[in-house]
């Protein structure tokens, strides 16, 4: 079986948000809608004080409150690990949003769709071509860029990622990158202790 | 996702074509995916570039938005607002292609006619180098923007003395210990950012690569680097001298290089200049025979770079022993008084730096066996943009010289602008042995001229980049400066002066306002065609051919850019306005000729342009192909480019037989050429030159903003990261959305134990006052910058302009600067790009920063988002 997930290199991790924007750009999102964010924090105190960046995305919990959650079916996993959602059948009732730990559930709004990205209420041709995927009141996330992914390509924001912070693979075989970097780097898991088995993974 | 048609964009039905990115001044290679229905929905790094290998930054990724930005100028347009001013509605009307080229040619030709001199152009479309050279069609000189001055007015000199080239980096193939100093590079800024940040990371992760960071501020590199030092801001060169000392003290050095590859054993005079033989060859002492020799005598023993001689009843000293002088008052607790970084610290990375070059270490490259020196000192703008500026980038280039870094494998390289030709090389042998320094990297010095024919006095500065800073000063007061011309026209093509120019805002809206007459060619709105009365709208990079290289620090090979779509509105190429003006002033074919130089179609009769011919932006680019590579443009378009990694030979020690200028005589010959210049035309400001300025070595002279100034008690210093870099950002929604979520663009950054001291608290409002202006700003503490510094990102300066899409801060750093000849470096033209402060606390929110446009009220929503 394939199971895909993702490593953080959080050495490499530059904080830059290509990714973030390169995930902005490949599924259309609206201003303020996040698939992706990186986090930094500074640590310790002059002079011997850092600024650690994280990178942050749906983990794809193999165990996933939200899936458990919601009532509609909406949220489903893939054969191969990927959560998915499906706007057509989202109702829009928040649940997966409460139960992601991780709060990586957002709702797409009627004005972030209307308003536009230069917020003089007209869309551009970019977000013409972009919108339609979205249903107003509906919640969404990452889908590690499933169609990519089937395409055998890598998700927006791996592609793009200046330092190779972002690696995707399958986390099934013992062979793949992604298994030999937990593997070698000591790969840990975004709050562990919430028992949702991401499929996600920090080295540093 | 019933249904089968895709929705993320690159899996869309529709083409992928390859091209160039052109966010930022570089050109990572780019591929472009439009729909079906001709929507550019996607562009991504291309992956078989070995420059950017398929990645992007967060700008590149962000270009989509900048095509579809309703704000762009969609038809020539023309003022009817007569008043002119930030914020004021320029009330643009439409008018035809015809009435605005025949308004410009004539408005240009009435002053051109008159006087040359009366034009300001300000040019700076750094991907079309070609165009900064249209003035000289008319034989105009002048220069109304920034690239000296914020740019490197002190560094592309030096570049051109030490290795012959525009910029330099450290190379990443071998380096394993990497000081940054005052630089992004790798990690933020710089060269091809996308490029070089991955090639950083992995030498970082897979080779152990150590870095080091010295710098004011946390950077982005800081924080990756497995040591930050802090240093007090345009204190950097006192570091680097601290380091040399060390290095020479403690007997740290490549002895064999400063010997045999250098000119540290030319004997120099008490007067500053070499001693010469009958023949003009330079001196050396050998230390053998006791006795002193031409440079190239063949019987020389040893070459002896320490001891005071005598040749020809003329004491002198090898440039080594004059540098060792100067180092004796640079003791690592002496600079430590300065810089505020501890002795022990400068003592232990002088040891770690020489242990890393491995020195006496070869390598075999390409059948060469070459030093490997992996170990390089890396610097830009934050460290060297100081008013001694070439002392400081001389400094720094010594410290890598000193190890036999430079050009070395692992070392400190530099990396050429454009070669142009594959088979191009950048050196040659000049004076007695030594390499033919190249200060002017961006074309020739237009010469002395008394009175002067240039406003920013470029023609007192044989060696430095155009201090386009001084031109407020000059227009302030042109009788001091015999100033015999007054500008009266301005011609701007992709530049925003008066947003990036350090001095008073106010200043140069007088100068603005005072034209009679402005033309900008431009895409969006921004501060400065805000004072234009036509606009000539232009294409974007989406929509327009170009070929470039732009110093990739790791790569060469022209770069194709190509349209992806048919224009969206009704602009034109660069290259079609500037036919255009030149067939209207009557000068197409002089404009032609300047082409053929400046392109290297001279040599190349198949590449010459028609002189009675307009050759279009895809011609160029094709021409520019063909000198390339022999390749023509349907390679090109299928290529996209014809990036190779450097080539090994041009890379690593191209000056092989050839001496590096340790010391640097031109400095003090071109000195003395611009004195006796003076001294003929009697220049009533010659006495006030800083004569000083000029030095063949660099020495510990205090910088004058680190001299006491009372009440001002800290130091204020801008910076840039990755979203930022280069061209505004901010106009960009996705670039908006990113910078106004992060707390280091949003606040003045001020360490937490200073703002305790001061009373301060996190969020306060406070005045930041220079002795030359001020700005507003809300406090962020934070531990990660120097206790005497406050830290303002570039993201704050933004003025109430025109673009209602960007944000104003409180006012802009750079009117905090002063933009006059006493902060300037006199040898290079920089300006100093740091400043003196006090801060106040406010209880009210100040007018500037009052109301939804403003920058603090747009990242709190974004906040709460």
């Amino acid at each position: 079986m394939t199971s895909y997930g993702m490593v953080f290199d959080v050495k490499r991790c530059i904080g830059c948000n290509a990714c973030t924007v390169a995930c902005k750009q490949e599924n259309s999102l609206p201003d303020g809608v996040f698939f992706t964010r990186t986090l930094s924090a500074e640590t310790g105190e002059f002079p011997n004080v850092s600024r650690t960046y994280l990178p942050t995305i749906c983990n794809h919990c193999e165990d996933a409150p939200c899936e458990k959650v919601c009532p509609s079916g909406a949220t489903y996993t893939r054969d191969d690990g990927i959560v998915m959602v499906d706007g057509a059948l989202c109702i829009g009732c928040g649940s997966c949003a409460v139960a992601c730990p991780y709060d990586m559930r957002t709702q797409i709004d009627e004005t972030q769709l209307t308003n536009g990205l230069f917020g003089d209420g007209n869309l551009t041709p970019f977000e013409e071509q972009g919108y339609s995927r979205f249903e107003c009141g509906t919640f969404t996330k990452c889908d590690f860029c499933s169609e990519r992914v089937d395409a055998g390509k890598d998700p927006a924001c791996v592609a793009t990622c200046p330092t190779d912070a972002r690696v995707f693979g399958d986390l099934d075989n013992p062979d793949s990158k992604v298994s030999r970097l937990i593997r070698d780097r000591m790969g840990r898991q975004p709050l562990a202790e919430k028992n949702t088995r991401p499929k996600v993974f920090y080295i540093d | 996702m019933t249904d089968q048609t895709p929705i993320q964009n690159s899996m869309k039905s529709g083409t992928w074509k390859k091209s160039s990115c052109k966010m930022c001044i570089h050109s990572c290679n780019t591929v472009v995916h439009v729909t079906d229905d001709g929507v550019i929905n996607k562009i991504e790094g291309d992956p078989d570039s070995p420059a950017n290998m398929g990645r992007l930054c967060p700008k590149g990724n962000a270009a989509i938005m900048r095509h579809y930005d309703p704000t762009r100028f969609k038809t020539p347009l023309k003022r009817t607002n007569p008043e002119k001013g930030p914020g004021i509605d320029p009330m643009w009307v439409p008018i035809s292609w015809e009435e605005a080229m025949e308004t410009t040619v004539r408005e240009l030709k009435t002053s051109i006619d008159e006087d040359p001199r009366k034009l300001l152009p300000s040019i700076a479309d750094f991907q079309k180098l070609y165009l900064w050279a249209w003035p000289l069609v008319v034989g105009n000189s002048n220069y109304f923007s920034t690239a000296g001055s914020f740019c490197g007015g002190g560094y592309h000199p030096m570049n051109g003395f030490i290795h012959s080239t525009f910029a330099a980096a450290n190379d990443v193939n071998y380096c394993n210990y990497w000081i940054n100093n005052g630089s992004g590079d790798g990690f933020s800024s710089h060269l091809h950012t996308a490029a070089q940040a991955f090639h950083v990371a992995n030498a970082r992760v897979e080779r152990n690569m150590r870095v080091v960071c010295v710098e004011p501020r946390l950077s982005i590199g800081g924080a990756k680097a497995e040591e930050w030092v802090p240093i007090k801001p345009a204190s950097d060169r006192h570091f680097a001298l601290g380091l040399c000392h060390v290095l020479i003290e403690e007997g740290l050095c490549d002895y064999e290089a400063l010997r045999n590859d250098t000119n540290a054993p030319y004997l120099v005079g008490e007067d500053g200049y070499f001693i010469r033989d009958s023949e003009n060859k330079i001196y050396v002492w050998d230390g053998k025979d006791n006795k002193a020799k031409a440079y190239d005598d063949k019987s020389i023993g040893e070459f002896a770079i320490e001891g005071s001689y005598e040749v020809g009843g003329k004491p002198c000293k090898p440039s080594f022993q004059r540098f060792k002088d100067i180092l004796a008052e640079c003791t690592p607790e002496q600079m430590s008084e300065i810089t505020t970084v501890p002795a022990d610290t400068i003592r232990r990375i002088a040891r770690e730096f020489s242990e890393a070059a491995d020195i006496g270490n070869t390598i075999n490259i390409d059948g060469r066996t070459l030093p490997l020196r992996p170990a390089g000192y890396n610097y830009y703008r934050g460290a060297h943009a100081h008013k001694y500026s070439t002392q400081s980038n001389h400094a720094f280039k010594l410290v890598n010289m000193l190890v036999g870094s430079i050009d070395m494998p692992g070392g400190h390289v530099g990396a050429t602008l454009d070669d142009q030709k594959v088979d191009n090389g950048h050196v040659a042998e000049g004076d007695s042995g030594q390499l033919l320094g190249t200060p002017h990297q961006l074309g020739p010095h237009p010469g002395f001229s008394f009175p002067p024919d240039n406003m920013d006095l470029m023609s007192y500065f044989p060696l430095g980049v155009h201090p386009g800073h001084l031109n407020v000063e000059v227009w302030k007061n042109p009788e001091k400066f015999s100033l015999d011309f007054e500008p009266d026209v301005m011609l701007i093509c992709h530049s925003n002066p008066i947003w990036s120019l350090p001095g008073k805002r106010e200043d140069w809206f007088d100068i603005m306002r005072s034209m009679r007459f402005i033309v900008a060619i431009d895409i969006v709105p921004n501060d400065t065609n805000a004072f234009a009365d036509i606009i000539l709208p232009g294409h974007d990079s989406l929509e327009s051919w170009n070929m470039t290289m732009i110093e990739p620090p790791h790569t060469e090979g022209m770069c194709l850019r190509q349209p992806m779509t048919d224009p969206l509105y009704d602009t034109r190429s660069e290259e079609d306005i500037f036919n255009d003006i030149s067939e209207g002033l009557g000068l197409l074919e002089v404009w032609n000729s300047v082409l053929n130089i400046v392109n290297g179609f001279e040599e190349s009769p198949n590449l010459k342009l028609e002189l009675d011919q307009k050759h279009s932006d895809k011609e160029l680019a094709r021409r520019k192909g063909l000198n390339w590579n022999g390749k023509d443009l349907d390679w090109y378009i299928e290529h996209g480019h014809a990036v190779t990694p450097r080539r090994t030979d041009k890379w690593y020690k191209p000056w092989d037989g050839m001496r590096l200028h340790f010391y640097i005589e031109d400095i003090i010959r071109e000195r003395d050429g611009l004195k006796k210049a003076m001294d003929n035309a009697e220049v009533p400001i010659r006495n006030e030159w800083h004569w000083d300025d000029y030095q063949p070595l660099p020495t510990p002279v205090l910088e004058p903003v680190l001299k006491d100034n009372g009440e001002y008690d800290l130091y204020a210093i801008t910076f840039k990261d990755i979203q930022l870099n280069f061209g505004e950002s901010l106009s960009n929604p996705w670039i908006k959305d990113i910078v106004y979520r992060d707390p280091v663009h949003t606040a003045l950054q001020l360490n937490t134990k200073t703002a305790a001291a001061k009373g301060l608290e996190h969020g306060d409002l406070v005045l930041v006052e220079s002795p030359y202006g001020k700005i507003y700003g809300r406090l962020g503490l934070t531990e990660g910058i120097h206790p005497e510094t406050i830290g303002v990102s570039n993201s704050l300066s933004r003025m109430m302009s025109q673009n209602a899409g960007v944000p104003y801060g409180g006012g802009h750093f750079n009117d905090m600067l002063p933009a006059d000849l006493e902060n300037t470096d006199a040898c290079s033209g920089q300006c100093e790009s740091v400043c003196r402060v006090k801060l106040t606390k406010l209880d009210e929110i100040p007018d500037e920063l009052k109301g939804d446009g403003s920058l603090y009220a747009y990242s709190d929503g974004k906040a709460a988002q």
